[in-house]
């Protein structure tokens, strides 16, 4: 089982219990009962980083080479191949987006509130 | 049990809080006030009417070029909801609203592998919830839409959607569902061949780590009787198809960089008039490349003709080759007629803009951006409209 440090969290106190039901490089469920009165409410920690990813459609694509080894048209099967494809596509995506950038914070902020100071242009 | 506070790495803002608006309402639902004068036989007139627009395309939503383009053609850049599920696939702009239709998946990655269905299967999804909201959107209620977080492959806690004015319902299915088709006021089908679906698929996995040829074939191989079964035949009720195929330009290409894209449009369609070359409803082959204009390798073709698609009568616009150069593609733009745009040079200017997107040289950027403007050109039209009927009724 990975250790919470191996996902880049900074464990704030000593003693942590990771439930057996999280996943391994998954989102961390905390709960701000005290915050919003309803215990539905839940906030997700996330830390996926892109080797998350690609560990995943790695380890999927071995699972379904080996599930299709034993019966190559069956609803297994066609599932796990559906799996891959789809894991596939959410590294390529979160590849682009790395890529797009989210290198400059001040970009980010920029394109989301041109009209603050540090942001504005002027064209004249 | 103990549960400790822990901090990610990440910027506070990756932390997110569900509909900070409303902070002890779990469900968030207003409804418009209808106008005062209203009589039995009239339309309740809300503030903004929204348009539904269904957008049937494999691998992936929300952040597809083919979405990038159309939001542009309407104006503003469409990002993630602000402050909300960082893996969330919707995207908005100031006028438009794109929503992903894995979203409405009843069963998340671990309960299809239980149940043995793909992500195709009509079983995996929740067709009924989807026209709910649907409605409930084009109507101008604004729903909670349950958040498919593809990294997790889980069904995430909702997030807030307001009624735009242009709703995009990107996905699988948005054609599958009949009451779902009976929404949309216009309906796209992004057709890629097997070939050139082979050849993007290899380019976009072979940088992945355990992919390898023979595993990209044997996943499309494993995809294609459901999807043949369940995504293939909304082509027939889609009033554009753009198809996308190999080129014919270059004897035995497998690399699938120059394409042959067919805009197929369906003739009849309210507000929406096809695109043509130099003459409506006749058959046309057009090379740009000669005398007024040098092209270079392997060049451009254009083939323009009315034609039957699934019982329906289309006219079929088709690009063969790539542009390499600005004035190949404004020539090009100014030989083509019923563009739906507001200013000369409109299409090669959307396109310039985007020019770091894929197939912004070839007939994909080009037959997707004139989709944008038709699909601006029927908002317009139906506002238009709408506003007339209103003014009819008060009359």
């Amino acid at each position: 089982m990975t250790t919470i440090a191996a996902t880049g969290l900074n464990v704030a106190t000593p003693r942590v219990v990771v439930r057996p039901a999280a996943l391994v490089s998954g989102p961390v469920r905390l709960n701000y009962p005290w915050k919003f009165g309803s215990m539905k409410r839940m906030v997700v920690v996330k830390a996926t980083s892109e080797g998350g990813i690609s560990d995943k459609v790695e380890k999927s694509i071995q699972e379904a080479k080996e599930t299709c080894a034993d019966d190559p048209v069956s609803g297994e099967c066609v599932a796990a191949w559906d799996e891959v494809e789809e894991l596939s596509a959410a590294a390529s995506h979160a590849r682009d987006k790395k890529k797009a950038g989210g290198s400059d914070p001040l970009e980010e902020y920029c394109s989301d509130n041109p009209e603050t100071d540090e942001c504005r242009t002027y064209d004249n | 049990m103990a549960v400790s506070t822990i901090y990610s790495t990440q910027a506070l803002n990756s932390t997110h809080f569900l509909t900070s608006s409303s902070s002890s309402k779990q469900v968030f639902l207003y409804r418009r006030q209808p106008q005062t004068n209203r009589r039995f036989n009239t339309l309740i007139t809300c503030a903004q009417e929204t348009i539904v627009i269904g957008l049937a395309a494999d691998s992936g939503c929300g952040k597809s070029t083919f979405m990038r383009r159309l939001t542009s053609v309407f104006g503003g850049a469409a990002k993630p909801p602000k402050g909300g599920n960082p893996d969330s696939n919707t995207l908005i702009s100031d006028t438009t609203t794109v929503i992903c239709l894995d979203d409405y998946h009843s069963l998340d990655r671990y309960g299809r592998k239980e149940q043995k269905v793909t992500a195709l299967d009509p079983r995996a999804n929740d067709f009924d919830l989807m026209y709910e909201q649907v409605k409930a959107l084009k109507s101008g209620v604004a729903v909670e839409k349950p958040i498919y977080n593809h990294v997790t492959g889980l069904l995430d806690p909702p997030e807030l959607i307001q009624p735009p004015k242009i709703l995009v319902i990107e996905g699988l299915h948005p054609m599958f569902d009949e009451r779902v088709r009976d929404l949309l006021d216009f309906s796209i089908y992004l057709d890629i061949s097997n070939e050139v679906k082979f050849a993007w698929k290899i380019q976009r996995d072979m940088a992945e780590r355990g992919h390898s040829l023979e595993s990209i074939k044997a996943s499309i191989e494993a995809r294609k009787p459901d999807f043949d079964a369940f995504i293939d035949p909304q082509k027939q009720y889609a009033d554009a198809v753009i198809e996308v195929l190999p080129t014919t330009l270059i004897p035995d290409d497998n690399e699938g960089k120059v394409l042959r894209v067919r805009l197929i449009m369906k003739e009849g369609v309210k507000y929406f008039s096809p695109v043509y070359l130099f003459d409506e409803g006749s058959t046309i082959s057009w090379i740009p490349c000669g005398r007024k204009l040098t092209c270079s390798y392997p060049g451009i073709k254009f083939n323009y003709e009315p034609d039957s698609y699934f019982d329906h009568e289309v006219s079929v616009l088709e690009m063969d080759g790539q542009f390499d150069r600005l004035d190949e593609l404004i020539y090009v733009e100014s030989h083509l007629s019923n563009l739906s745009t507001k200013f000369y040079g409109e299409v090669t200017q959307q396109m310039l803009k985007h020019a770091d997107f894929p197939g912004s040289n070839n007939g994909t950027g080009l037959f997707q951006t004139i989709v944008g403007l038709k699909i601006r050109d029927l908002y317009e039209q139906l506002i238009a409209n709408k506003a007339t009927a209103r003014a009819e009724a008060k009359a």
